[in-house]
């Protein structure tokens, strides 16, 4: 059974979000103060008891950020931020603190369980390896051919150093280009990749989103640059990709 | 009442022979005219003394050189027949020539040296004073110009130092800070506020959200969730307005046509009747990003609310880039295409619709687009549809 720990100073908030998550089959544990989450976690062992932490940027008496931050580098519980604040600017600090996922206030219900479910299945079995370990998965920032790609901020530059905007499927089209660089993708890999929560996405969608991303790459359909169209079978990306700071 | 006579007196003590502007200006040319007279005639003194010029009846009081001796122009009229030279050009006043003897004055080289001296003298007292008097509201206008930038970055600004500079300086300084303090008082009262809106309406909006997910479904209830989402977009609105006017853009490089085309698309996938001109030319505008993008989504979304549909095309001309966003709705009447720039204000038949805008996109988008150095206006389209057309000068 899935084990949430929830921190949020709003006592109502509290009741009904742990409520709600129990009605999906998941036991909550609610604080109210960060007090009460260094205290609940430098148990040491209390690590192994909760799945997920859900955790409030503004509380009363400890900066969400750097709670963050602290819970990261002393266990391996995966975080999901929840904020009031909204500005894009905390969602990338919080990231870049080692949140797994973030959920501006307020939420869609069932939102929260479907990042809770993306969050645990990233996490997946083998988790609390090593504490302290810097974020699992790939880079968030890459390079490939001069052109930079970061993965939080959502900023693709070109190698003239202008910013290139990119749809949400563009978006993880190319995430899933840059984490697997010169390798064959079918389509069914492809789509199982670039899938997001709550959209569908048709294989006429995918081939629009590919041949928007060339334009966008300054490939032509002619010659073959960074996405390579191979013959029945997908699509490779033809550059080496580095993690760039 | 007991203290206003001590503090009278202290405030003329001061005004009088505190540190004042007045005090300065007045000690400088006092004491810069004293010293060039004294030092001129020291010199000039120095350097010709006529010899045993004491008359044994005891030191004469010394004649303290003057201004040009203009004071005796009946004498020179008889010395220099034919109108000369004026008195004091050398070929008049050569040595040999040892001045006019009843005057009482000096020859015409001592003269020459006094005015030098004086002139140097004066030269550098000037100099220096003009400095010691200027120092200090130099320094008040560095303050100001700091505040400035301080403002613009929201940095604390800088206080200045109330014990140096003349009183009036001093003063003007107590002033600067105290006013400096007020407007960081009430930045910090507006950060305040920004995080009261945002925890304290978006807290029990959060709370109304998770009471309806776990009420029995009501026929109302999608209708309140609406509700709350419409709340939250308000509330967002007005934040990132309070945010965007405190915070300095900063411009990189940003490919409009990309950028409009990604917000197109992502409209697009959620089956929203938005479209993008096929062939976009590549637009690049030095911009924020992020205020870009809210931008033109202000736009596109207006497009799509009030007009059912959005159709985007992008432009490059010699030295700016335009942005057109169509729609196919009722259009706004002529009279109010520019007062629907104002915040929170609406077309009326927007109004009765549940159309769930805010009132803030327009002028937030005008405001965006000004920052950037842009234009945005409205205008109704001759085949029928609102047309808003945003200009940015190109990178």
């Amino acid at each position: 059974m899935t084990h949430a720990l929830l921190v949020d100073d709003d006592v109502e908030l509290r009741t009904l979000v742990a409520d709600y998550l129990q009605r999906y089959g998941m036991r909550v544990t609610a604080l109210a103060t960060g007090a009460e989450l260094r205290r609940t976690l430098s148990g040491g062992a209390a690590t192994d008891t909760f799945d997920v932490l859900l955790l409030d940027l503004m509380l009363p008496d400890a900066n969400g950020l750097d709670l963050c931050r602290w819970v990261h580098n002393t266990s391996s519980l995966p975080i999901i931020m929840l904020t009031a604040q909204g500005d894009p600017g905390s969602r990338i600090v919080g990231l870049e603190l080692g949140a797994d996922d973030y959920l501006p206030k307020p939420f869609e219900p069932r939102e929260l369980v479907a990042r809770i479910s993306a969050v645990l299945r990233r996490a997946g079995p083998g988790r609390g390896a090593a504490a302290g370990a810097p974020l699992s998965g790939p880079p968030t920032r890459v390079g490939f051919k001069g052109w930079v790609f970061d993965r939080l901020s959502r900023e693709l530059r070109s190698p003239q150093n202008v910013i290139v905007a990119l749809s949400s499927a563009e978006f993880r089209l190319l995430a899933a280009f840059v984490d697997h660089p010169r390798r064959v993708l079918n389509r069914e890999r492809l789509l199982d990749l670039s899938r997001a929560p709550g959209v569908d996405i048709t294989d006429r969608a995918m081939d629009l989103a590919v041949s928007r991303l060339r334009q966008k790459l300054g490939d032509s359909p002619r010659e073959s640059g960074l996405i390579r169209t191979v013959r029945g079978e997908g699509y490779a990306f033809d550059a080496d990709v580095k993690a760039v700071s | 009442m007991n203290e206003a006579p001590g503090a009278g007196l202290k405030a003329w003590w001061s005004r009088w022979f505190g540190d004042t502007l007045f005090r300065r200006i007045f000690l400088l040319m006092w004491s810069a005219l004293v010293a060039s007279h004294l030092l001129a005639f020291t010199v000039t003194r120095q350097v010709h003394a006529p010899p045993g010029e004491a008359p044994p009846g005891g030191a004469p009081l010394p004649v303290l050189p003057s201004l040009p001796p203009m004071g005796a122009p009946p004498a020179r009229p008889s010395e220099a027949p034919g109108g000369g030279p004026p008195p004091g050009l050398p070929p008049a006043d050569g040595p040999g020539n040892p001045g006019a003897p009843g005057d009482g004055g000096m020859p015409a080289q001592a003269l020459w040296l006094d005015y030098a001296v004086r002139f140097v003298a004066i030269g550098v007292a000037a100099w220096f004073g003009a400095r010691w008097l200027s120092t200090p509201m130099r320094q008040l206008a560095d303050a100001a110009e700091g505040l400035g930038h301080a403002i613009g970055d929201g940095r604390p600004a800088p206080l200045l130092d109330v014990q140096r500079g003349t009183l009036e300086v001093r003063q003007t300084a107590q002033v600067f800070n105290t006013m400096t303090q007020r407007l960081r008082a009430q930045f910090d009262a507006q950060s305040l506020l920004m995080a009261a809106i945002s925890h304290d309406l978006r807290t029990p909006l959060a709370r109304l959200r998770m009471r309806l997910e776990t009420m029995d479904e009501q026929p109302q209830t999608p209708r309140c969730v609406a509700d709350v989402r419409e709340m939250d977009a308000l509330i967002g609105s007005v934040l990132g307005m309070m945010r965007d006017s405190r915070a300095p853009l900063e411009r990189e490089r940003v490919d409009v046509s990309a950028l409009a085309q990604s917000l197109v698309d992502d409209l697009v996938e959620q089956d929203q009747p938005a479209s993008m001109a096929t062939e976009a030319p590549t637009a690049i505008v030095l911009a924020q990003p992020a205020a870009l993008q809210r931008l033109l989504g202000n736009l596109i979304g207006n497009a799509l609310r009030y007009g059912g549909s959005a159709s985007v095309s992008v432009a490059v001309q010699a030295h700016e880039v335009r942005v057109l966003v169509d729609d196919h709705g009722p259009g706004i009447p002529v009279a109010q295409l520019e007062a629907v720039f104002q915040p929170f204000y609406r077309v009326e038949s927007s109004r009765s619709q549940a159309t769930g805008g805010t009132g803030l996109g327009l002028y937030i988008a005008r405001d965006l687009a000004q920052r950037h150095g842009g234009r945005l206006t409205l205008a109704n389209r001759a085949e029928g549809g609102l047309r808003a057309e945003l200009v940015l000068p190109r990178a």
